[in-house]
């Protein structure tokens, strides 16, 4: 099946060679043209698995999340949820980002609530692209929804005067975020290591990814091993939740999911450091976490595929905090 | 209806009526947060769960709730902003 495009985009009649699109939206990843997986050579070596990263960052608008804002995007529009209506979403930043430039080329405007400790730099991209921000304590309804401000926030912009003049992208619900991983980034994995995928491995965040992806090589292969990699309750590693602490988004499949391992911020943060100086990947948190966990599947051997959702241009802030003086001159 | 404690002056008035939570807290937190410490807000809701959330939220940010009325379709509270 061909991948859902966003409203108004023109038929992709691109030459891939020359690399010179007509918008922005035709570098969306699909089966033929897919994110790169890229080797780590050094920093989960020495036991006998054979891993790869996806790189996720190399999607045009900056992360993972393109794929299920553009799936979200083309699902609102064709059941007519944007007729009059603008778009309302909670989200870690991601998604947001990539919803607010699809948005704007749809004429479209975001109200993004985001939850406070998304970084800086996040919060100054969604309003450059236009978005309103409300950023939001993950406590602030203390009775109700512990840890998932943002998400009922969210809610209830949309089920004011009766939903009328906001659409919910409800990305935590939407099946089209599972199908947007399911129709591409699946395929990809599969087609990229010719079938050969021992292992994936991706966070926990909406779950989007993980139950999409897994469902696809399940399929394929139930031979295959589905790691999701789950933080500690109180962690400080944006995009990733803990459901021991939040709500599990209804979208989420136990059943495609093998093991699930725990990181904690310490490990997330010093595997993402090694990242950026044995491999040269300039990568987030999150992506820390996934390949502590890679290193943590134990295997002999194989092939896995672990998920790097986003670089690390989006958290200088909170490297700075663990770098200390690292980096700095010693005189 | 069910009136707690004195009704206090106040110096703003938020009409949260319709909305349901979090939006009322959180649009609260906005008004209470430009008010000086002292002063009071008067916050109208209708979404039931209030009676939990706001008593919640004073709590929470170092305010004090010195007042509430529940009219049944309507609740009242008076928050006064607590020294920042």
């Amino acid at each position: 099946m061909t991948a859902a495009v966003a409203p108004d985009l023109a038929p992709l009649e691109t030459d891939r060679s020359l690399r010179r699109y007509e918008d922005i939206r035709q570098l969306l990843p699909d089966v033929d043209n897919p994110t790169p997986l890229v080797r780590l050579n050094h920093v989960v070596a020495g036991t006998g698995l054979t891993a790869y990263l996806k790189l996720e960052w190399l999607n045009p608008f900056g992360s993972l999340k393109d794929r299920a804002a553009n799936y979200l995007m083309a699902g609102m529009h064709e059941r007519g949820d944007l007729d009059g209506r603008d778009i309302v979403e909670a989200s870690s930043g991601n998604t947001a980002i990539a919803l607010a430039a699809l948005a704007a080329l749809a004429g479209k405007s975001l109200t993004v609530t985001i939850p406070s400790d998304v970084p800086e730099e996040k919060r100054t991209m969604l309003r450059m692209l236009g978005a309103e921000v409300w950023e939001t304590p993950d406590d602030l309804c203390p009775v109700d929804h512990p840890k998932d401000g943002a998400i009922a926030l969210a809610r209830s912009i949309a089920a004011q005067d009766g939903g009328a003049r906001f659409a919910l992208a409800n990305q935590y619900e939407n099946e089209d975020n599972v199908r947007a991983h399911y129709e591409t980034t699946g395929p990809e994995i599969w087609r990229q290591t010719n079938g050969q995928v021992d292992y994936f491995v991706a966070g926990f965040g909406t779950t989007g990814t993980i139950t999409g992806v897994g469902r696809y090589l399940k399929e394929r292969n139930p031979e295959i091993r589905v790691v999701a990699v789950e933080p500690h309750p109180g962690h400080r590693l944006p995009g990733l939740k803990s459901f021991q602490e939040a709500k599990q988004p209804g979208i989420l499949d136990w059943g495609v999911i093998d093991d699930v391992i725990r990181v904690d911020d310490a490990a997330a943060y010093e595997t993402t450091k090694q990242l950026h100086r044995r491999e040269g990947l300039i990568v987030g948190p999150s992506t820390g976490a996934v390949v502590h966990g890679v290193n943590e599947i134990g295997a002999a051997g194989g092939i896995a595929v672990g998920i790097s959702p986003d670089s690390g241009s989006k958290y200088t802030s909170y490297f700075a905090d663990i770098l200390g003086d690292d980096g700095r001159p010693r005189v | 209806m069910t009136t707690h404690t004195d009704i206090p002056d106040t110096h703003e008035t938020l009409d949260t009526s319709g909305l349901l939570c979090p939006l009322p807290v959180y649009k609260a937190g906005i008004v209470l947060g430009r008010l000086e410490p002292g002063q009071v807000l008067e916050l109208i809701c209708t979404d039931p769960g209030s009676l939990e959330d706001i008593p919640a939220m004073a709590r929470q940010r170092g305010d004090t709730l010195v007042a509430s009325e529940d009219q049944g379709d309507t609740q009242r509270f008076w928050i006064q902003k607590g020294a920042s």
